[in-house]
């Protein structure tokens, strides 16, 4: 039997659409972790990267740290706080944060960083303080960074989230994690496809939030850099 | 009235920016800050509003020592206008000439509003409101920069080589568009450039620094192109100051001449005559309405026959031609060394020609302005 065959069984079972084990209940399990995950790391790391890119203070340390964080295997973090806060949320979102903040960390820290000198002399000379300079200035301006930085987190944390099925907590990912034990390809397959579809929906999301939040003259700007 | 006071600027490194400065740069006028590049023009500027604290001496606007006000309110009340024109890139024009008013707390409706108005002020298009800074070309670009500085109504205005990113015929209109709206606003400006024709053009007042960051010479154009203190000031403003120094003096005093001008339907043997009973082998030929069709030679004159009209003769161009009322003595030597006849060509606002200016003659006049 072929791949799509397969597929078009499993999806048009309607024993797949009900019920604490069906996609609708699995699909927002999925992103409602996936949620949390990606708002913790951008409540945490747009603050600090925004904090090191502005000061230039501990920029070295954090970004050292993010790259630090990217090295690390998401089983293992998750493993191990499971080993420390036992089975839960807990481990999945705290798994999620280390592989998501580091991305919009360093995209925010860059993205500050990098706004023009000339543009920040004029702010000052302008008579703009400390505060009004990040928030009229840097902060617009990096934001097209820091949105893609977000994407990139995204993107993973949606991919990533299948590992709640380790832990019992449910997610896409259990469709894998029994596919594969069961040798149940068309479950195995189903779950795969959902999660990419997600990602991709997600990517679509980011497209839309850039069109919203970033200033027409900085995606013209971007444009013709091009 | 702003007063550097032993001001000066030594960097931890040892750099001497600025070595110290007595200057007074008074209210109402233009102020040129002119000199080779890293003699401390920007730094000096920059002590005005405190982007750059002075190491030695006191810096006062008004009698103030502007150490007592804070930073950001100081500038506040300063206009600050860049080389790249610093124009933030994710506003649009009319919100980021609105800038300084905002951060004053003003309404943004009263905000626009102003900055509408100084958009027209600066000759920018109501059209160009809603663009953003990467739309405009680099000319545009600095009107805004203008724009912005001047929103707020500040009384000093501080320019850092505001025109020099911008090709020379803008630049030029740029400037002619700075004389017209200081003639209207009378701020107190303070203009770094190293062009020292720039410097000519704009300042009321020009202070030339040298290397190491001294004042070498302040004063105005007319006696810095005069009497250049020394070498270094005299090489800085050119060997042909002395040409350069002609644009104080104006046109208005040369003597004209008229019986060397002939309308088109003239008769050849006339003309002939006017070059013999004047002494001058061109004569200048022009239309009904005066104006110029080109110079024909004593020698045309006696090589075509008598009864054809000067319409018919092949003339030389007449160059171009100098205001009689309004241009200075460099135009109207200009205009003589371009003619082919070494004459120059005078006219009235509406371009009719009042007479012709002989070298002789304006070499008499320069003698006698420059003695
Ligand atoms: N932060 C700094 N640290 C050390 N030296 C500096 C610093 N800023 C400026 N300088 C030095 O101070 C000197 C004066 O600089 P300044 O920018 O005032 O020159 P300038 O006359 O404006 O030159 P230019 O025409 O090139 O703009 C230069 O030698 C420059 O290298
Ligand atoms: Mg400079």
């Amino acid at each position: 039997m072929n791949i799509m065959t397969l597929l078009v069984e499993w999806f048009s079972d309607p024993a797949q659409w009900s019920g604490p084990a069906g996609i609708p209940t699995r699909l927002v399990e999925h992103v409602y972790y996936s949620l949390l995950g990606l708002g913790l790391s951008t409540v945490i790391a747009v603050p600090v990267g925004l904090l090191t890119g502005h000061t230039g203070v501990g920029g070295f340390l954090t970004t050292s740290l993010a790259n630090f964080a990217r090295a690390l295997p998401t089983i293992g973090v998750l493993f191990l706080i499971v080993l420390l806060a036992g089975i839960g949320l807990v481990p999945v979102v705290c798994a999620l944060v280390a592989l998501a903040v580091p991305p919009i960390l360093v995209n925010t820290h860059e993205g500050v960083r990098g706004v023009d000198p000339g543009l920040k002399d004029a702010a000052l000379g302008m008579g703009m303080r400390g505060r009004e300079v990040l928030f009229k200035l840097e902060l617009p301006v990096a934001t097209p960074l820091i949105l893609m930085g977000m994407r990139t987190a995204a993107v993973q944390v949606v991919a990533t989230a299948t590992i709640a099925a380790y832990v019992g907590v449910g997610g896409l990912g259990r469709y894998i994690v029994d596919g594969q034990a069961r040798q149940d390809l068309s479950m195995l397959l189903g779950g795969s496809v959902l999660v990419v579809a997600l990602a991709v929906l997600t990517t679509l999301l980011f497209a839309g939030l850039r069109r919203v939040l970033v200033a027409p003259g900085l995606r013209a700007e971007a444009a013709a850099a091009r | 009235m702003i007063t550097f006071e032993g001001a000066a600027k030594i960097y931890p490194d040892g750099t001497v920016a600025v070595a110290h400065l007595d200057l007074t740069v008074e209210s109402g006028r233009t102020t040129v800050l002119v000199g080779p590049s890293g003699s401390g023009k920007t730094t000096s500027l920059r002590m005005i509003n405190r982007m750059v604290e002075p190491t030695h001496g006191t810096i006062r606007v008004d009698g103030h020592d502007i150490r007592a006000q804070d930073p950001a309110r100081l500038r506040r009340s300063i206009g600050y206008v860049i080389q790249q024109a610093g124009l933030f890139p994710h506003r649009t024009i009319l919100d980021n000439i609105a800038t300084v008013p905002l951060l004053l707390g003003w309404r943004r409706r009263r905000a626009r509003a102003r900055a509408a108005e100084l958009m027209e002020l600066v000759g920018l298009e109501s059209a160009q409101a809603k663009r953003y800074p990467h739309q405009l070309s680099g000319g545009q670009q600095q009107r805004v920069g203008v724009a912005r500085a001047l929103a707020a109504d500040p009384p000093i205005l501080l320019m850092d080589e505001p025109f020099s990113a911008v090709d020379p015929v803008v630049r030029t209109s740029l400037q002619d568009e700075l004389l017209r709206l200081q003639r209207e606003l009378r701020k107190t400006i303070v203009f770094v450039t190293h062009d020292i024709d720039e410097a000519v053009r704009l300042g009321d007042r020009i202070a030339v620094f040298r290397p190491g960051g001294e004042l070498a010479q302040y004063d105005t154009p007319e006696r810095l192109l005069a009497e250049p203190v020394d070498e270094f000031v005299e090489s800085f403003v050119g060997y042909d100051r002395g040409v350069r120094r002609l644009s104080f003096f104006p046109a208005r005093g040369l003597s004209l001449r008229q019986d060397m001008v002939f309308e088109a339907q003239d008769r050849v043997e006339r003309a002939r005559e006017a070059v013999v009973a004047g002494e001058d082998p061109w004569v200048l030929v022009v239309n009904e309405r005066r104006a110029p069709l080109g110079w024909v030679s004593a020698r045309q004159l006696t090589e075509q026959p008598s009864g054809l009209t000067l319409g018919s003769l092949d003339k030389a161009p007449f160059g171009h031609t100098f205001d009689v009322a309004t241009d200075s003595l460099r135009a109207a030597l200009d205009a003589a060394v371009l003619s082919p006849a070494g004459r120059a060509v005078g006219v009235d606002a509406d371009g009719r020609v009042l007479g012709v200016v002989s070298q002789e003659d304006l070499g008499g006049a320069i003698w006698s302005v420059t003695e």
